[in-house]
């Protein structure tokens, strides 16, 4: 469907109130649907294993989108599609997409449930704030990594020349260009030049400003939308992917089902995570993050997001072709074990889901440049070594890291990590001698519980 | 007594199976059975509601059920108001609240929740939905004779507009009138006291507990 018919949806569907699309629909109807089709938690599972229940969850998610349909959070319209629509969507899907140019062109694709291709790795600072002194070299250090296939969100720049920056503003303009730039250098000087670079500058219409062929973000390089939790998109969002869309750009569509919230229980929240995978595709998304994240815990590694990522990713995997990948928000932060313990569960979940991988990020990061490229690479060989694992063997290793930092899920009080200039020699651009000991340690504590890290 | 206490109970039921319709059933058969209507919103309504939080915050209830407790609160609270108010009494509150998401923010759910758990404890809410400006902000703190301005930012780059509030607030020299409260995603401690809030809280659970801590006794 092109996107001009969708936004015309958005001016003239259903007039609504925001209340009742997402309790009388969502909540509803994702209540009424998980009991109908029989998808529940039994409390202990961290990665699902009945095929079964992973296909009515595909139904019943499909049934719950197309009876919601979408909200133009700003027209407070309800845009529907029918059952032949989303049909049809979902047949026309692609299964690959190719990012960046040249030496640097990558190839993303549609993965299945404990599929042995490795899984694409979308990695970089995912919108932790960066400050600008830090941008360009945190960034190298990510692109320097070259298990890394797309940099991902080079970081929020939340202050240029010392002036915070709001969005819609004129500043806020500055920063996506200076974002574009800085970013296309940080890749030009890991030595690669056409890089893809997926980018997320900020929610505002002045992030468009980043995109020149020069010097910024290219066709070539995905652009991220966030579709607002459960089923709402706003008209920044559209106005963003309406410029992407004419660009070229690959559209990479995120969302965040949120355990505990509309959708309720696991179970419900895994329904609309596949209705939102649907809705994602309808307006042109080619890549599709789905982020697990928990109303109480605010981050994505806890036991109900374990289970959602896995119950949702392999009800799209099974189903459809639609190219998934998972984000991964942790308590624990860059530079303690927790952080690594964190990604690297949700990964294996994911990974032998059917997913690629997005991330990793602390969920509260502390100040500026709360990040590590090399746990980036690490999160990769991580994911890497998954697509060499079946759902029974990756679940004994969940469950035992899982174990490890489950009385530590507490944002306050998971480990505070180090920012990037303490955990990275900024001379060499290489890693301090402890953080490379935080790296071979955990590794070796992976290896030994069994991922074939070797 | 036992007929009160029956009322109590399908009141409380009401708010156990979310039910609006029996919650002003309840209520209606309150008044007309002539109780201390403000003990029925004590017994009746505002301790089956807490525990209704209580079980959200350890999420064994979910936010559909929140809300939908919330409302059936509501409507059996309207019905108990009106009937004290035309006897000339009026339901005490903790404090009055005006709650918001700062303007260029969308984002809905946490503030919501805020609101609905502040109400649930006794607080007078009223809130201003999301992408909300900082005069219209102060504009209601000041019709609704507030005593507490809660701000919600899920964006760092939205943040910023909490502290404009603030310092809209000094510049019309009505800082003092206000508790500032404020949360969301990426604010902290430290973002508080440098614009100059007097609170922060992580969660619902947290705004009610500071509050419930430092508004004691000025509410109406």
């Amino acid at each position: 469907m092109n996107f001009q018919e969708i936004a015309k949806r958005f001016e003239t569907g259903p007039l609504t109130e925001s209340k009742d699309f997402l309790m009388k629909g969502v909540a509803a109807q994702a209540m009424k649907l998980s009991k109908e089709y029989e998808i529940a938690w039994d409390g202990k599972t961290r990665v699902n294993l009945d095929d079964g229940m992973a296909d009515r969850c595909f139904q019943a998610g499909r049934e719950l989108f197309i009876q919601t349909g979408l909200y133009g959070m700003n027209t407070n319209r309800v845009v529907r599609f029918s059952e032949t629509e989303v049909d049809e969507a979902l047949r026309a899907v692609r299964s690959e997409v190719h990012m960046g140019a040249g030496k640097d062109r990558v190839t993303i694709h549609h993965r299945q449930v404990e599929d042995p291709r490795k899984p694409f790795t979308f990695c970089g600072p995912f919108n932790a704030n960066v400050h600008e002194d830090m941008f360009v070299r945190l960034n190298e250090a990510f692109s320097r990594e070259r298990i890394v296939d797309c940099l991902f969100f080079p970081g929020y720049l939340n202050e240029v020349d010392g002036q915070l920056i709001r969005p819609n503003s004129a500043l806020a303009t500055r920063m996506a260009i200076l974002y574009g730039q800085w970013s296309r250098e940080a890749v030009r000087r890991a030595g690669r030049p056409d890089m893809p670079i997926a980018g997320h500058a900020v929610m505002a219409p002045g992030e468009i400003a980043c995109t020149n062929e020069a010097w910024g973000l290219r066709s070539t390089d995905p652009r991220a939308i966030v579709l607002i939790s459960e089923l709402q998109i706003d008209d920044v969002s559209l106005t963003r992917l309406a410029y992407y869309l004419a660009y070229g750009c690959p559209i990479y569509m995120a969302f965040t089902p949120l355990v505990g919230g509309y959708g309720g229980n696991v179970a419900g929240t895994a329904v609309t995570a596949v209705a939102s995978f649907i809705a994602s595709i309808m307006l042109g998304g080619e890549v599709v993050h789905i982020g697990p994240q928990h109303m109480k815990y605010k981050q994505q590694t806890n036991e109900h997001s374990l289970f959602l990522s896995s119950l949702a990713n392999q009800a799209v995997a099974r189903n459809s072709k639609i190219i998934a990948t998972t984000s991964h928000t942790t308590s624990g932060r860059p530079g303690s074990a927790q952080y690594a313990y964190e990604f690297s569960a949700l990964a294996l979940a994911s990974v032998t889901s059917g997913s690629n991988v997005s991330g990793p990020r602390p969920a509260e990061p502390l100040g500026n440049n709360n990040v590590s490229p090399l746990m980036g690479k690490l999160f990769s060989e991580v994911a890497h070594a998954a697509a060499d694992m079946t759902r029974e063997a990756a679940t004994p290793i969940v469950e035992a890291l899982y174990d490890k930092y489950k009385d530590h899920l507490d944002l306050e009080n998971a480990p505070k990590g180090q920012p990037f200039e303490e955990l990275y020699d900024l001379r060499t651009l290489e890693p301090t001698a402890e953080h490379q000991a935080l790296y071979d340690q955990v590794k070796g504590e992976l290896i030994n519980l069994g991922v074939p890290l070797g | 007594m036992a007929d009160a206490e029956r009322i109590y109970e399908a009141m409380r039921k009401s708010i156990e199976t979310y039910d609006s319709d029996a919650a002003v059933a309840a209520a209606e058969e309150a008044v007309a059975a002539g109780l201390d209507l403000l003990e029925a919103v004590e017994k009746g309504f505002a301790n089956p509601i807490r525990e209704l939080g209580e079980a959200f915050d350890r999420m064994e209830v979910f936010l559909p059920e929140l809300t939908l407790g919330a409302d059936a609160m509501k409507a059996g609270v309207a019905v108990l108001e009106k009937a004290l108010n035309e006897q000339g009494g009026k339901i005490e509150t903790k404090a009055t609240v005006v709650v918001g998401t700062v303007e260029g923010d969308i984002h809905d759910i946490g503030k919501s929740v805020v609101a609905t758990m502040l109400q649930a404890n006794g607080y007078e809410v009223h809130d201003l939905g999301v992408e909300v400006p900082a005069t219209r902000i102060i504009e209601a703190a000041e019709s609704h004779n507030a005593n507490v301005i809660a701000m919600s930012a899920l964006l760092s780059t939205t943040m910023l507009y909490q502290r404009d509030v603030i310092e809209l607030l000094t510049n019309k020299g009505i800082r003092d009138k206000y508790y500032v409260l404020v949360g969301g995603a990426p604010v902290t401690q430290a973002w508080a006291d440098e614009i100059g809030a007097d609170g922060f809280a992580h969660d619902a659970f947290e705004a009610v507990q500071l509050l419930d801590g430092v508004m004691g006794g000025q509410g109406s």
